[in-house]
């Protein structure tokens, strides 16, 4: 079965990093927020307790900035900047378009059965969304946390009330992250039945091309008529990977399963 | 300084520490450019090598000075046992009794607003030896350094008598709050950082609509975006999933069958 190539060894290597730093930052977050439960005080043990948990927090989270800074080298080095304007609104290009607000809603007519399927190309709205609020996240998270780690020191150029609100908006948009993870990008990436058990793409770099061919049928064809077609074939896989693949990537997402489930089976401990 | 300088001195802010700087950079501003860009160069490496060097220049030897205090002194709680009973006498009250205030209060605010200027707050109250802190304050223990930390409200608000907050010679007076009762713990802490509010009033209230503003629209708002944004995705990927079930042809199929229902019928 032909595969197509749709990640760089290098993509793949940030997802996997962004994964191991946002799964450690979620636990350790949580255990320190709900450090007044017991599941809490458990979560914190394994991290080396409350003040153990805030210092592999605080080295994580500058692994995550330093990672985003990387990222951002990273495209900065890849845009094609002799077609520059062109280049990073094209079809290739993971910024939103015009185009994206059209499929979005063409898309949502046809889960409701009114429109057709949208005739995706590279990147699909959802896939854009939610490569963009990471951006956003980690800008957000890394200096409100930044300066929540060092209150003495940041207090010199803001008053220290600031502090009050930059822990809620810390806490409300980590929540916001690790419940978006867990529920919807999970869903979307594994269990609907197209990708269901689960979609390797983003671990072994390439995908079936009839998948592709059925779910993104302007990328595909896009690349036949320009004439690039065969470089994009990938190789088969190997069987012995794959099944790492699955174990390891099925490990993380019962990891935030766990961390949702028992968030908010312990959310009543945070009221009191 | 200059008597035009010195007036636009005094005329700014002195609570904001900008104002000085902004007062020394229209100083420095009538040099010439390169003398000042080389000044703030160097104040800028001199910033960057003290901060890099801190922790030898200060010779601590903890590894994080916000723990130095939980690791070290605070244990169990024992500042609760000792020098803690009120004294026998009334204490001095500058003054005498406060005056009657301008405005007619209700009686519980009356009482509650002429103790924070007695030099022991909980002067005359019966049965005080008996009593805890956290007995008349519940909502006052809700705090993270009494919660987390496991602060005693004595190890802030210091030993009897307690003094009201706007008592001159108090601790925990505006003014002196970051040196006396701030620094114990965060070594440095200044005006600024000692305007924490440390008991802080539940952001999802409507009262702190006044009390604190910024907290009560900034937290709203942050709950409507993640509201927002599960509002729309999440039933968006479960129908998603639940559309994956049905085949691509769903529709047309069903136009189909529409149309040979309404044949069968005779409608068309």
């Amino acid at each position: 079965m032909a595969r197509i190539k749709r990640f760089t060894p290098a993509q793949r290597m940030f997802h996997l990093l962004l994964m191991l730093s946002f799964l450690t930052q979620a636990a350790t977050g949580l255990a320190r927020l709900y450090i007044e439960t017991d599941w809490g005080l458990f979560l914190a043990s394994l991290f080396g307790g409350y003040n153990g948990t805030l210092t592999i927090h605080w080295w994580v989270g500058l692994f995550m900035i330093a990672l985003l800074a990387v990222h951002v080298l990273y495209v900065l080095i890849h845009v094609d900047w002799r077609r520059f304007p062109k280049s990073v609104y094209g079809p290739d290009s993971i910024l939103p378009r015009k185009e994206d607000l059209g499929q979005a809603l063409q898309h949502a007519g046809w889960i409701v059965g009114l429109r057709h399927l949208p005739r995706f190309d590279r990147w699909g709205y959802w896939e854009k969304f939610d490569y963009l609020a990471v951006f956003w996240g980690i800008t957000l998270l890394g200096i409100t946390g930044v300066i929540l780690y060092n209150p003495v020191f940041f207090s010199n150029y803001m008053p220290g009330w600031v502090l009050n609100v930059l822990l809620w908006v810390h806490r409300i948009e980590a929540v916001l992250a690790i419940v978006h993870v867990a529920t919807i990008h999970f869903f979307i990436g594994h269990l609907r039945r197209h990708n269901f058990p689960m979609d390797l793409v983003m671990f072994e770099g390439s995908v079936d091309l009839e998948k592709a061919r059925h779910e993104r049928p302007a990328w595909v064809e896009r690349l036949e008529q320009n004439g690039n077609f065969h470089p994009t074939l990938a190789d088969n896989r190997s069987n012995a990977l794959r099944v790492f693949y699955y174990v390891f990537g099925f490990s993380v997402i019962a990891c935030f399963i766990y961390l949702l489930v028992n968030g908010l089976v312990n959310a009543s401990g945070l009221l009191g | 300084m200059k008597k035009q300088a010195l007036e636009a001195y005094q005329l700014s802010d002195y609570h904001n520490p900008c104002g000085i700087y902004q007062q020394r950079k229209r100083y420095f501003h009538k040099g010439p450019v390169w003398l000042v860009r080389t000044i703030y160069l160097t104040a800028a490496i001199l910033l960057i090598m003290i901060h890099f060097n801190e922790s030898s220049w200060a010779q601590t030897e903890v590894s994080s000075k916000s723990y130095r205090y939980s690791e070290r002194e605070l244990a169990s709680r024992s500042y609760e046992r000792h020098e803690v009973k009120p004294r026998t006498y009334p204490v001095f009250v500058r003054g005498g009794r406060p005056q009657r205030e301008a405005v007619t209060l209700s009686p519980i605010a009356e009482k509650v607003r002429r103790r924070k200027y007695l030099a022991d707050s909980h002067w005359g109250l019966k049965f005080y030896e008996r009593l805890t802190c956290v007995r008349c304050h519940p909502r006052q223990a809700r705090n993270l350094h009494y919660i987390r930390a496991k602060i005693t409200c004595r190890q802030c608000h210091g030993p009897e008598p307690i003094a009201g907050l706007s008592h001159y010679y108090s601790k925990m007076s505006p003014r002196r709050r970051h040196a006396f009762v701030c620094a114990k713990c965060h070594e440095g802490a200044n005006r600024s950082f000692a305007s924490y509010v440390n008991h802080e009033p539940n952001p999802t209230a409507l009262t702190t609509r006044k009390s604190f503003p910024l907290l009560f629209y900034v937290f709203w708002m942050m709950v409507a975006i993640a509201v927002g944004t599960f509002a729309v995705f999440l039933p968006h990927a479960f129908m998603w999933g639940l559309r994956e079930f049905l085949p691509d042809n769903f529709v047309s199929a069903l136009k189909e069958r529409f149309v040979k229902w309404r044949k069968r019928d005779g409608q068309d």
